[in-house]
């Protein structure tokens, strides 16, 4: 990835700037670079959200803690019915805008740039990925194998392969969204897009609809199986025979509708 | 009391008034809504309906008319009329008949939204509406187009309003540099308004010619584009953001000055940092809305980058609130309190935002309760406390009456129980996977003990606001006299009799020297 | 303002301003919003006939009255409002410029199928009529300014018939095109073409309005000055909107 290296002198940068201001855990920090193999954007998103979780309610303790301290000595009392403020001086209004402009401009860039890594993380799909066709619709998910198997609002995948989703729509907007990987992506006529997860280890997902697309829209749901990569490999044969058993006699029964040509991608 | 003079009147402070019942009402029909949605959510599966067309019109008509027909108007109907030419010094608006317009172009907006409920096949697009499923409901769109727009062109003819109001009509002596914060706030959102909100009304006008007039904006057969209407849609309902908050943080700022009575801390950086800061910014963060929505990648990076940015003149507003309180004299009255408490509760509001400005984190929680727990803690929780508490800050001025203090403060400290009961749950399911708009969460079994919680929260906080609503009804009806200027405040809308006659002052007002609206004095 | 008509209660009590023209207008509006709603949600031509037949007698009587009451009482700001109002309008057109771009940059083919040629005479000389009535005006309220009523009225009244002019070209033209097949629904293109020359007519469509509005206190002779440099303003803003419309859509 070409930007790699630029975005690393800025996050450098911007976190030397930070440092200046808070001290933020250097597990968290770390935390984005550190996956060497097939980097897993599930664990990712949890180290950085628990960072960015932890500086804001820092920020926000920090402000609560001040106003609740002036609330405590302005109270009104004998003596004191009127705010005794004085006018600052020019240079320390100056400073109380240049200062805080400085501060929080820090915390940005490196939110930023921490945000930005873990960005290319879900962007950059790896190579030794599956490549799934998804085409949504009110109210199912319909998936395409490279092999040509389909399944409905099932997606069975191998564990340890990161697994890529080219996603269009037929009718409205959906958002194919699997908590357990922390990942959505709207699909739309029109256009594709993709996301891509890593299912690591065997087990249950479920999948669920995040863009209002009707009337059902609560209900249109599925489930990501992540099987040892022995057992789907015996799975998959099991659906080639099947698929093979559909096709081959006559070519063209009405039974399930070929595809428009516009999704070939 | 003369009635027709109240429906026809021209008068800048019962126009006002005319829009703190509408969008007051308005929020009574939308929080009624919230009920109901909180009612059916309580339990797995059907519970008050068994149509989940009906819960989505419930849903469409709280987030549309709670925004458009509640928290916009109030602020900048109510509030900027009442105020602005008060504190300014003028007897009234530029155009005293346009203003007449723009409210009874707004109740004719919140009419064609409650329409919703007594027409066949109801809007059901939510308060986003996006195509294509705005084009291919059952649902009528139409009424969701007109709607947006006729309060859109209320909003915008109260813009040029306001905006030659305050560039001419000023009083003699009130310098730019001596402006109330609310009136450059308001002034703000107004600009914001007049370049966004035509935008806003294309898009929505676009919908409505695509599902009926053939057009084809929005199909992809025809070489059109989905995404147009998100991109033209944010761009208006970003800033429309910052045209709520302005206007509500200029109010808590006039609330917490009168009532510490201490000088705003650092006006010029309050003014020029912060409300110029975000007018500036506004504009250039609205992909933060379509960051999972298949935009290129260089949009959503580079506009994280002036999302996290907002943080900056934000937290300049907010230094300047919390340093106004700094060695003040602070009288915890009603309004006082709900200011106090929009401080802290926008804290949590405004830093919930910071994680989803980042796209990557955006991707696992946008479209949750996370986002819905964000926007009610900076909206519906610190907007709508700071509008009740200016509500209760002008009360004496507006009917020259007192409200009840003890049960304005019970009213706030329940609605402060409920409001952090439904709202921070919200969050909390959220970050765990629950998805919003869902009529039903029957694969989210898990989640029914927080709904049901949420669901106890939300009735809660609505005996809260009805006991301030109540209490407005009776104080204004018997409550004590109040006097001209109960708070003690130099800011010149106090100087005139409570009600304020028609024309505002006998003689127009004129000011020394060395007067400032937040110059408290001894004695 | 409006107090002429309470002169007769304006002692004893201290009198609040009031006008019925909003608020006719506004229900006015509310009538046309939901026409169109019978007409095109729920087929019904009739009913949609009858709240069309309410809700434009009550804008046109409100605009009437309207400027009958303030005309001529010089509401003086209006010129400086109207420099607000032109910009929310030219958010307007942006918008639909921006959804152009957006829709015909992202795709590879464009135009989309269906496209005729347009025609490339005709816009040059539409645009030569509308800079030419943006001349005359200026022209006229300069002639105004030095006192000379006479001649602001021939001016004024050239500048109305061009800017006729330029709408007749303008139906003329929508109506050849329609007729070749290409129409709003045709492609995305289309739609883009008919939507922005059709806004774009109806500002022409407004600023004759508000220029015939004015028609009246010109042929009497007593012009507000104020109020025809704000028609003028905007008969400017629509006349430089058109060079957009021109170069985006006929020659882009
Ligand atoms: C009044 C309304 C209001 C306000 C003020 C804000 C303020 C902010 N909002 Fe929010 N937002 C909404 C109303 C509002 N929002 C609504 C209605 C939606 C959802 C719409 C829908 O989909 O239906 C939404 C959704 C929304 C999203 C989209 C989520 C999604 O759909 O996926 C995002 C993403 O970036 C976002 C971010 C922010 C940010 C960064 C701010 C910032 O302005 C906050 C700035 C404030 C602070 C940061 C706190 C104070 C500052 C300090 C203490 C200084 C120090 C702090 C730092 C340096 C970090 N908001
Ligand atoms: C300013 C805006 C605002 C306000 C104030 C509120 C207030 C509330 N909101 Fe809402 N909300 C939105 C804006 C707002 N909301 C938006 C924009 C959406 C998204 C819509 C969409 O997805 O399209 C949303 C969505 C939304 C959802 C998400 C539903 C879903 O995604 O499926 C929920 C769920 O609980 C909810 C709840 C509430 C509750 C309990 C309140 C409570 O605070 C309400 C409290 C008020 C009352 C209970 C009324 C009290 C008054 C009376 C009872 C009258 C008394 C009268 C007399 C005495 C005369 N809101
Ligand atoms: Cu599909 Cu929501
Ligand atoms: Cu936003």
């Amino acid at each position: 990835m070409k930007g790699k290296r630029m975005h690393d002198t800025i996050k450098r940068a911007a976190a030397g700037l930070a440092a200046l201001f808070l001290t933020v855990p250097a597990w968290a920090a770390g935390g984005a670079k550190a996956a060497a193999a097939t980097p897993d954007p599930a664990r990712d998103w949890d180290l950085l959200w628990n960072e960015v979780i932890f500086d804001i309610t820092i920020i926000g303790i920090l402000f609560a803690i001040v106003t609740a301290w002036f609330i405590w000595q302005a109270r009104r009392r004998p003596g004191n019915e009127v705010g005794a403020s004085v006018p600052l001086s020019p240079a320390s209004a100056v400073g109380w805008v240049v200062i805080p402009i400085f501060v929080f401009l820090s915390i940005d860039l490196y939110t930023a740039a921490n945000g930005w890594v873990l960005w290319n993380t879900f962007r950059d799909v790896p190579a030794n990925r599956m490549e799934i066709k998804l085409e949504a619709g009110m109210y199912s998910w319909d998936y395409t194998y490279p092999n040509g198997v389909r399944t409905q609002n099932e997606l069975v995948v191998p564990a340890g392969t990161p697994i890529v989703l080219r996603m269009t729509s037929r009718d409205t907007l959906h958002s194919h969204y699997i908590p357990d990987f922390r990942v959505k992506e709207d699909s739309m006529p029109g256009r594709i897009t993709y996301l891509w997860f890593n299912p690591t280890k065997p087990g249950e997902h479920i999948v669920t609809c995040a863009e209002y697309c009707g009337v059902m829209h609560g209900y249109m749901a599925g489930r990501i199986i992540v099987k040892a990569p022995e057992e789907y490999a015996a799975w998959m044969k099991g659906e080639e025979t099947r698929l093979a058993a559909l096709t081959a006699p006559e070519p063209a029964p009405a039974a399930k509708p070929a595809k428009p040509a516009a999704k070939k991608t | 009391m003369n009635l027709k003079e109240w429906i026809f009147t021209t008068d800048h402070k019962r126009v006002g008034v005319l829009y703190l019942i509408g969008s007051i009402a308005a929020f009574a029909v939308a929080g009624i809504m919230a009920l109901l949605m909180r009612a059916e959510l309580s339990t797995i599966g059907p519970t008050i309906t068994a149509n989940p067309t009906q819960y989505n019109v419930w849903l469409y008509t709280h987030g549309a008319v709670m925004i458009l027909g509640f928290q916009i108007p109030a602020l900048t109907g109510f509030f900027a009329n009442y105020c602005i030419p008060l504190m300014i010094g003028a007897k009234d608006v530029a155009f005293p008949r346009v203003n007449a317009l723009s409210v009874w172009l707004f109740y004719v907006g919140v009419i064609l939204a409650l329409l919703t409920f007594f027409i066949p096949d109801p809007p059901d697009v939510m308060w986003t509406g996006y195509p294509p499923y705005s084009t291919i409901t059952t649902g009528n769109t139409a009424m969701y187009s007109f709607t947006v727009l006729i309060l859109g062109f209320a909003s915008i003819i109260g813009g040029v309003n306001f905006l030659t109001t305050v560039a001419y009509m000023r009083a003699p002596g009130i310098t730019l540099n001596k402006l109330n914060i609310f009136v450059w706030c308001t002034l703000a959102a107004f600009v914001l308004q007049l370049i966004f909100v035509p935008v806003l009304g294309t898009a929505v006008s676009l919908i409505s010619m695509d599902k009926y007039l053939g057009t084809n904006f929005f199909d992809p057969t025809k070489g059109g584009d989905v995404l147009t209407y998100q991109n033209l849609f944010w761009f208006y309902s970003h800033p429309a953001v910052y045209v709520i908050f302005l206007p509500f943080i200029g109010v808590v700022y006039e609330i917490i000055a009168a009532h510490a009575k201490n000088m705003v801390f650092n006006y010029k950086m309050v003014v020029y940092g912060g409300v110029g800061g975000i007018v500036l910014l506004a504009g250039e963060v609205w992909v933060h809305h379509l960051y999972v929505s298949g935009m290129a990648d260089w949009l959503r990076i580079g506009q994280m980058v002036t999302t996290l940015m907002i943080s900056i003149p934000v937290g300049l507003m907010m230094i300047g609130l919390i340093g106004t309180l700094y060695k003040g004299s602070i009288a915890f009255t009603t309004p006082m309190l709900y200011a106090l408490g929009v401080v802290f509760l926008f804290l949590i509001g405004g830093l919930t935002g910071i994680p989803l400005a980042v796209p990557s984190l955006t991707i696992g929680v946008s479209d949750t309760y996370y986002v819905v727990g964000h926007f009610h803690y900076v909206m519906a929780v610190a907007g709508t406390f700071a509008i009740f508490g200016g509500v209760y800050h002008w009360f004496p001025k507006m009917t020259g009456k007192m409200y009840n203090e003890f049960w304005g403060k019970l009213g706030f400290w329940i609605t402060f129980v409920g409001v952090n009961i439904v709202f921070w749950i919200m969050m909390d399911v959220g970050v765990k996977g629950m998805p919003r708009r869902y009529y039903d969460y029957a694969h989210f079994p898990q989640f029914e003990g927080a709904h049901q919680w949420m669901t106890v929260g939300a009735a809660i906080l609505a005996v809260g606001f009805t006991i301030a609503i109540l209490n407005w009804i009776l104080g204004a009806i018997n409550g004590k006299p109040a006097g001209d200027n109960p708070w003690g405040s130099p800011s010149l809308e106090w100087t005139t009799v409570s009600p304020p006659p028609h024309g505002n002052w006998p003689s127009p007002p004129s000011v020394s020297e060395d007067w400032h609206p937040y110059g408290f004095k001894k004695g | 303002m409006a107090h002429d008509a309470h002169h007769a209660e304006a002692h004893g009590h201290a009198h609040w301003d009031t006008s019925i023209y909003p608020f006719i207008i506004s229900f006015g509006i509310l009538a046309l919003a939901v026409a169109f709603s019978f007409k095109f949600v729920y087929h019904n031509s009739f009913a949609a006939i009858l709240s069309m037949g309410i809700g434009f007698p009550l804008i046109i009587a409100g605009i009437a009255g309207w400027t009958s009451e303030a005309m001529g009482k010089g509401e003086g700001l209006s010129y400086g409002a109207m420099g607000w109002f032109i910009l929310a309008e030219a958010m307007i057109f942006v918008s639909f410029f921006v959804s152009y771009w957006y829709t015909k940059l992202h795709v590879d083919v464009w135009p989309p199928a269906g496209n005729i040629e347009l025609p490339r005479i005709m816009p040059l000389v539409m645009t030569f009529i509308l800079v030419a009535s943006s001349l005359t005006i200026h022209y006229a309220e300069h002639l105004l300014h030095l006192g000379n009523k006479g001649g602001f009225k021939t001016w004024y009244l050239i500048t109305i018939v061009l800017g006729a002019c330029f709408l007749g070209m303008s139906v003329y033209e929508w109506s050849h095109l329609i007729h070749q097949g290409f129409t709003i629904s045709t492609n995305a293109f289309s739609t883009i073409f008919f939507s922005v020359t059709g806004l774009h007519g109806s500002h022409v469509v407004v600023g004759l309005a508000i220029f015939l509005a004015g028609l009246p206190s010109v042929l009497r002779g007593d012009v507000d000055e104020g109020f025809m440099r704000t028609a003028g303003l905007y008969w400017h803003f629509v006349d430089i909107i058109w060079f957009f419309v021109v170069s985006q859509v006929y020659y882009w």
